[in-house]
């Protein structure tokens, strides 16, 4: 390929030029065919499998290109030699670009080249495909076209060195982006910290038995009360019952009110929401005098944390019987179930627009889900494993025939919890919960990017 | 325990309460322990990935794995006999998850975790596989020295949860078994 790209030498710089670019733009074309569409695949059919076997090729192909094990398997396709023959260089170029960019043809140099495309289907993300995609491409394309500028095609052959030190960096540069993947699969916030609140990009949270803080470019600031909620222009806190709404920016207070009992609140530009005990109120910053119940809980049923986006407030209630996500439009009264699952617990809610984050704990996992409020396709952000183990599935002394267990792979448990979330434009929030003695919880704040 | 309430409805009618109850309470267990071991004692081989299983119909689902049920039904942990919810976690009697303990989980406010749905697990059994369960009939082992109760959960289906032909088992009224659960009883054998 070097020898090709270097006869357009013979025309000129410019043609050299326009063939280098044909060359490169065919690489990133099929590779960006490829693997977008495998992240597309990815989107559609995600699954931890997928991660997992990912992650296990991707270790593997480390290994092998660290070691310097002969890279398997091979593809034995070769691109059309009479292409460049046949047709104009610059386009005979752009076409063996698009073919060595999908990756299927060709000599494989490095085993890292088997672990881009499981990585892009486990990543299950167009944005980051196609990183991955102009990451393949660039790879290719550079050491032709330095070759093809400078040096005799041979070189490489002749100094398997060079080679073997691409292989090291590929390596290196693969267990670094999975390194740097887990890291940015959560960041740790705040611990203790926990009950997010996030309005543009001040993010607020709960201290236990301390108080609230507001995180504001970087800088952490107290706040003189509990339980903090923003939204809009506001922020609101609690001292017992009295209740502060303020200016965000300033903190100035724009509203005091005594609300007996209140435990929970959120807060918009128009309303201030709050659950106390079994219920859920709100009022209508215009008119603090009147309040309304939004919901409230029946028997055993137990309501969540409220959150509040314009004039919607989200909860969760959970019983028994089952768990549902409920939203009420306080404006018009108008209300909706959006989620209900009877075999799994579904978890403090929270919303942005019209995208909904909310936690899933079924019997094999816990689950940080964002999807669109109606109902539509979500992802799963951030995962634990389930909070309860399995046993055999059959008595001692006996066959596994018959017997029928509830998760397809053993889990092993934990006893961390997801629990209340947030939600901005590129982050979502979680508490995780730890126990500590006495069936106490230490909640720790974590940080999702929504992308990736 | 209905053998005492029977004793002492027999010793009702008489004046002499206090030994006629002692005798029928005496006779009754005389009596029941002696047909419990010889049935038992016809009934205890065979047994399949549980003990008491005596044919080859597959475990009901169930939040835990072995198919041990309360006497409502509802799922109980095989290795300890702790009610669990469809999460497999431990509760109290009111649903809410406990520790290893039996203490509360408590959120950092203090307050409980919320409860996960519980079901029956003939119940779920129906949902997931789509037909109307019912519980008919069952039958009673000696396992681990108590009286099992084995407990068919039947519907109007043509197979069972093995993917095969499903058979009439415990069931009546043209349902056939669907899959199997299990009640320990603390009546000792």
């Amino acid at each position: 390929m070097v020898g090709t790209v270097r006869a357009a030498r013979h025309d000129g710089r410019w043609a050299f030029a326009l063939t280098a670019a044909a060359f490169a733009s065919g690489l990133a074309l099929g590779a960006s065919v490829v693997f977008v569409g495998l992240g597309l695949l990815g989107a559609w059919a995600h699954t931890r499998a997928l991660v997992v076997a990912a992650v296990a090729i991707a270790a593997a192909a480390i290994l092998s290109d660290a070691s310097g094990l002969r890279v398997r398997p091979q593809i034995p396709f070769q691109v059309p030699e009479r292409w460049r023959r046949r047709m104009p260089l610059p386009r005979a170029l752009l076409l063996y670009g698009v073919l060595l960019g999908t990756g299927l043809t060709t000599f494989v140099p490095a085993s890292a080249a088997w672990a881009l495309p499981a990585l892009s289907l486990a990543l299950g993300d167009v944005p980051g495909s196609f990183a991955i995609a102009l990451g393949f491409a660039t790879g290719r394309a550079l050491p032709v076209l330095v070759l093809a500028v400078g040096a005799e095609e041979t070189v490489l052959a002749e100094r398997p060195h060079g080679l073997r030190v691409l292989r090291l960096l590929t390596a290196a540069s693969l267990l670094l982006a999975l390194v740097a993947g887990e890291v940015r699969a959560a960041d740790t916030v705040a611990v203790p910290g926990g009950d997010p609140s996030v309005a543009a990009a001040d993010l607020a949270w709960q201290r236990p038995g301390v108080s609230g803080f507001l995180s504001r470019n970087g800088t952490v600031t107290p706040l003189p009360g509990s339980d903090p909620a923003i939204g809009g222009a506001l922020v609101a806190w609690h001292v017992g019952p009295a209740v502060t709404v303020a200016a965000r920016d300033t903190l100035g207070p724009v509203l005091q009110q005594t609300l007996p009992g209140v435990q929970k609140l959120a807060v918009s530009d128009r309303w201030l929401v709050w659950r106390a005990g079994p219920e859920i109120r709100v009022l209508p910053l215009s008119d603090p005098t009147r309040s309304a119940r939004v919901a409230e809980a029946k028997r055993v049923a137990e309501l969540g944390r409220p959150a509040l986006d314009g004039d919607l407030v989200v909860y969760h209630r959970a019983s028994a019987a089952g768990s549902w996500l409920a939203a009420v439009d306080v404006a018009t009264g108008k209300r909706h179930r959006l989620r209900f699952a009877r075999d799994a617990l579904l978890l403090n809610p929270s919303l942005l627009g019209t995208s909904l984050l909310y936690v899933r704990a079924s019997r094999c996992s816990q689950q940080l889900r964002l999807g669109p409020l109606g109902s539509g396709k979500e992802r799963v952000l951030y995962r634990l494993p389930p909070l309860a183990s399995q046993d055999r599935g059959h008595e001692r002394h006996h066959t596994s025939q018959g017997e029928r267990l509830p998760c397809p792979h053993r889990p092993k448990p934990t006893t961390r919890t997801l629990w209340t979330t947030a939600l901005s434009a590129t982050t979502a929030y979680v508490t995780v919960l730890r126990p500590s003695r006495g069936g106490r919880t230490t909640p720790t704040l974590l940080a999702v990017p929504r992308q990736g | 325990m209905p053998e005492l309430q029977l004793s002492e409805a027999v010793a009702a009618s008489s004046s002499r309460r206090g030994f006629l109850a002692r005798a029928g309470r005496l006779l009754l267990g005389v009596a029941s322990g002696g047909f419990v071991a010889a049935a038992l004692r016809s009934q205890k081989a065979e047994a399949y990935h549980f003990c008491g299983h005596i044919y080859t119909t597959g475990s009901c689902p169930h939040p835990v794995g072995l198919p041990r049920i309360d006497r409502n039904g509802f799922p109980l942990r095989a290795v300890d006999g702790k009610a669990v919810d469809d999460l497999g976690r431990p509760i109290d009697a009111l649903g809410r998850p406990v520790d290893a303990e039996g203490e509360l989980w408590l959120d950092p406010d203090g307050n409980p975790l919320p409860s996960a749905p519980r079901t029956r697990v003939c119940s779920a059994a129906g949902r997931e596989f789509g037909f109307g369960p019912r519980v008919d009939g069952a039958w009673y082992r000696c396992c681990g020295g108590r009286v099992r109760k084995l407990v068919d959960c039947c519907g109007f289906v043509r197979n069972r949860i093995n993917g095969d032909a499903a058979l009439t088992g415990y069931c009546y009224r043209g349902r056939k078994v669907f899959c199997v659960m299990y009640y320990d009883t603390k009546i000792k054998c």
